[in-house]
């Protein structure tokens, strides 16, 4: 047995005998007329919230409501020590009698999460526990039960000075204090319930209701005491108004036992449901169903991409704490497969079910995981062959300007040159020499920007000599120092090696102009079945992919063989450019 | 008097190029702009007899210069010039008030001189 069992059982057994007590206590009491009745309700009331609430604290530890609960069925039956005959007993009773009023606010209030939602419901709280302790213990140091119609009362043990008028002034002012305390956990209960959504207004059905009718009775009660109503007929609303106050516990469990039938009925036919195939949305629909939460959604982990999709492949983001939604997910042999998001509430009630339900489904769920993995896939595909399409325009585009620009330039002055060197040769032949070397100049950067050009469209030396060839060449071009490690020397397909070394050549462009690096360095290696290709440098960091179309190219590039880019790029921290390419 | 010549062109090469190129065989070139909205300023300041205008500038294209220059009359000779294939554009000349095309590696004083 757990501690927390044994402390469990230990309150019930303190619950009984407090409960015996009582009942010893009121059948022996002078001041109850009918003190049958008055010892049933007591015990009714009291022996249920305990029950109930030591139930669903064992049930479910992280939920306060349990505890709240048999807190409330102890402060009822120590209230009815006020009927004692014996001073010491009367007076304990009579200063605690109403501290039940503030737990069972705080019940409300808390149920059914357990938590206190805002600093305005931990103030109404802490009000009230105020009230219903230190606000009441002056109106006893000057309370005498003689004067207040209660002969047959014993004498108040801490009475310091009988004032009959000041004592019906603080009673004035405690009772308004009171009512108006009630009066607004009342709004924030309705606020909460026009809130609600439908699966959740399920479970606060019957406690609320139950709630409110008692907190309404309290007011009517309140409102009737500082009038100065007969009491008598106080008696008779205060009785009333414990009807609704000794089944708030019987409601609760009854909404517990409702939910675990309809759900044991509900895992069952989704057990039957699940042996046939199911079509796509019927999964997500049987769940919603079994779990009785329309708003139920699926979600499916992609672990290559390490992210969730839907059904239909569309990138996710999983609601955060605090949003109203819970997150559970489904895991099968070992792996996350899927996550169900619900309702946080229908969470807080049967978090258990969800994950057995989860469990239950796991199969098919991993049907549908396949099947959105495929669609993400794509969906991909469709978004990069767009991008490719676009980049390869551009690339044209890029090429036709260079070229103009370019080489192009060099050779129309060139001609130029030679004409006018033509025209001069005679007459001037010094100019002519000197026209002749500026063609030639301009005729040697011609070549080198073709040149440039050329292994900008495809580099003759990876064809010809292999990657690490290729790479080495990189290394020494670039202006920045780099340190090549060890590149496997073997071939391999002819689209991995060019999309290695078009990583490596976009990203030391990339140190090479906006890194402010001193050094860099190039990685590549197998690891596990794939080309792992790094690319390091101690430069500024703070490179975004979303910015330039030189990163989001490459990954698109990659995409096309199954690759991965990943970059990372801290402020301050260097950039680490990775790319994962599968190579079997 | 020598015919006055506003070379307009983004390429200092070739503008270095056409202008030693041109004065040799006598003409006078009194400018050279960069781009075509300073092209257009420089026609309106320096009043040249011809403008020398590559069809691709950076800001406005040459055609988009000759068709402002020729909008109220009384606009220079016009003679556009391109690295590109005289084949492309060549057919674009009588337009806009354009007088020819000379593709850039073929210019000259007398190919200028033909077309005025």
């Amino acid at each position: 047995m757990t501690s927390l069992r044994r402390a469990l059982w230990a309150l019930a057994g303190a619950g009984v005998l407090l409960g015996l007590a009582d009942l010893a206590l009121i059948l022996n009491s002078d001041l109850v007329d009918t003190p049958g009745a008055w010892a049933a309700g007591a015990l009714v009331a009291g022996w249920g919230f305990i029950g109930v609430g030591l139930y669903a604290w064992g049930r479910r530890p992280d939920n306060r409501v349990g505890m709240l609960m048999a807190a409330t069925g102890f402060a009822w039956l120590i209230a009815a020590a006020g009927f004692s005959d014996l001073p010491v007993v009367f007076t304990f009773g009579q200063l605690f009698g109403a501290f039940f009023f503030a737990v069972v606010m705080h019940m409300l209030l808390a149920f059914p999460s357990g938590r206190l939602q805002s600093l305005a419901e931990r103030r109404l709280v802490a009000g009230a526990y105020l009230l219903t302790t230190a606000g009441v213990l002056p109106l006893w140091l000057f309370a005498d039960p003689a004067q207040l119609d209660c002969a047959d009362c014993p004498e108040n043990v801490i009475l310091v000075d009988a004032n009959e008028s000041l004592v019906s002034t603080l009673a004035t002012i405690l009772n308004t204090v009171g009512a108006l305390l009630i009066g607004a956990v009342l709004v924030v209960l309705v606020q909460r319930w026009r809130r609600a959504s439908p699966a959740q207004r399920r479970f606060l059905v019957p406690v609320y209701s139950a709630g409110v009718a008692v907190l309404l009775l309290l007011i009517v009660l309140v409102a009737l005491q500082v009038g100065g109503l007969n009491p008598k007929a106080l008696d008779v609303i205060w009785v009333i108004s414990m009807v609704p106050f000794a089944l708030v516990p019987y409601l609760f469990l009854a909404t517990l036992v409702r939910a675990r039938m309809i759900q044991s009925g509900a895992v069952g036919e989704l057990m039957a449901r699940l042996g046939e195939t199911p079509q796509r949305g019927e999964l997500r629909d049987a769940l919603a169903h079994a779990l009785s939460d329309p708003s139920l959604e699926l979600v499916y982990w992609l672990p290559q991409d390490e992210r969730f999709v839907d059904a239909k492949g569309h990138v996710v983001t999983l609601p955060g704490q605090g949003s109203g939604r819970a997150v559970t997910r489904v895991e099968r042999d070992g792996g996350c497969v899927a996550a169900i998001v619900h309702d946080a509430l229908v969470h807080d009630q049967q978090g258990g079910d969800v994950d057995a339900i989860g469990a239950a489904a796991s199969l098919a769920l991993e049907n549908e995981r396949l099947e959105a993995e495929l669609r993400s896939k794509v969906e991909e595909l469709r978004a990069s062959r767009q991008r490719m399409l676009s980049i390869g325009l551009e690339e044209r585009r890029r090429l036709e300007r260079d070229l103009h620009d370019g080489a192009q330039q060099r050779l129309v002055s060139m001609a130029l040159n030679m004409r006018l060197a033509r025209g001069r040769l005679r007459d001037d032949p010094a100019a002519a020499e000197a026209m002749l070397d500026g063609a030639g100049d301009e005729l040697e950067s011609a070549l080198e920007e073709l040149r440039e050009l050329a292994r900008g469209i495809h580099p003759a030396v990876l064809t010809d000599r292999g990657l690490d060839t290729a790479l080495e060449t990189l290394a020494r071009r670039a202006p920045v120092p780099v340190e090549l490690g060890r590149v496997p020397s073997e071939r391999l397909p002819e689209a991995v090696e060019l999309a290695a070394y078009f990583v490596v050549a976009e990203a030391l462009t990339n140190v090479a102009k906006y890194a402010s690096a001193s050094h860099a360095k190039v990685d590549v290696q197998r690891v596990n079945g794939r080309f792992v290709v790094q690319v390091a440098d101690d430069g500024v960091g703070g490179a975004d992919p979303a910015a330039g179309t030189g990163l989001r190219g490459l990954a698109d590039r990659l995409a096309v063989i199954e690759g991965r880019l990943e970059i990372d790029s801290q402020p301050g921290n260097g950039t680490t450019i990775t790319a994962k390419i599968p190579c079997e | 008097m020598a015919t006055s010549v506003l070379i307009v062109d983004d390429h200092p090469s070739f503008r270095a190029s056409a202008r030693m190129l041109l004065e040799c065989e006598g003409f006078d070139v009194i400018g050279e702009a960069e781009d075509g909205m300073s092209g257009l300023e420089a026609v309106a300041r320096l009043q040249p007899d011809v403008v020398l205008l590559d069809v691709q500038l950076p800001d406005i294209n040459g055609f988009e210069v000759a068709a402002r220059l020729t909008e109220n009359g009384n606009s220079p000779a016009i003679v556009l010039t391109s690295s590109r294939d005289v084949e492309d554009l060549g057919f674009l000349a009588g337009r806009d008030g354009v007088r020819g095309f000379i593709p850039k590696s073929e210019l000259s004083g007398s190919a200028l001189e033909a077309l005025l």
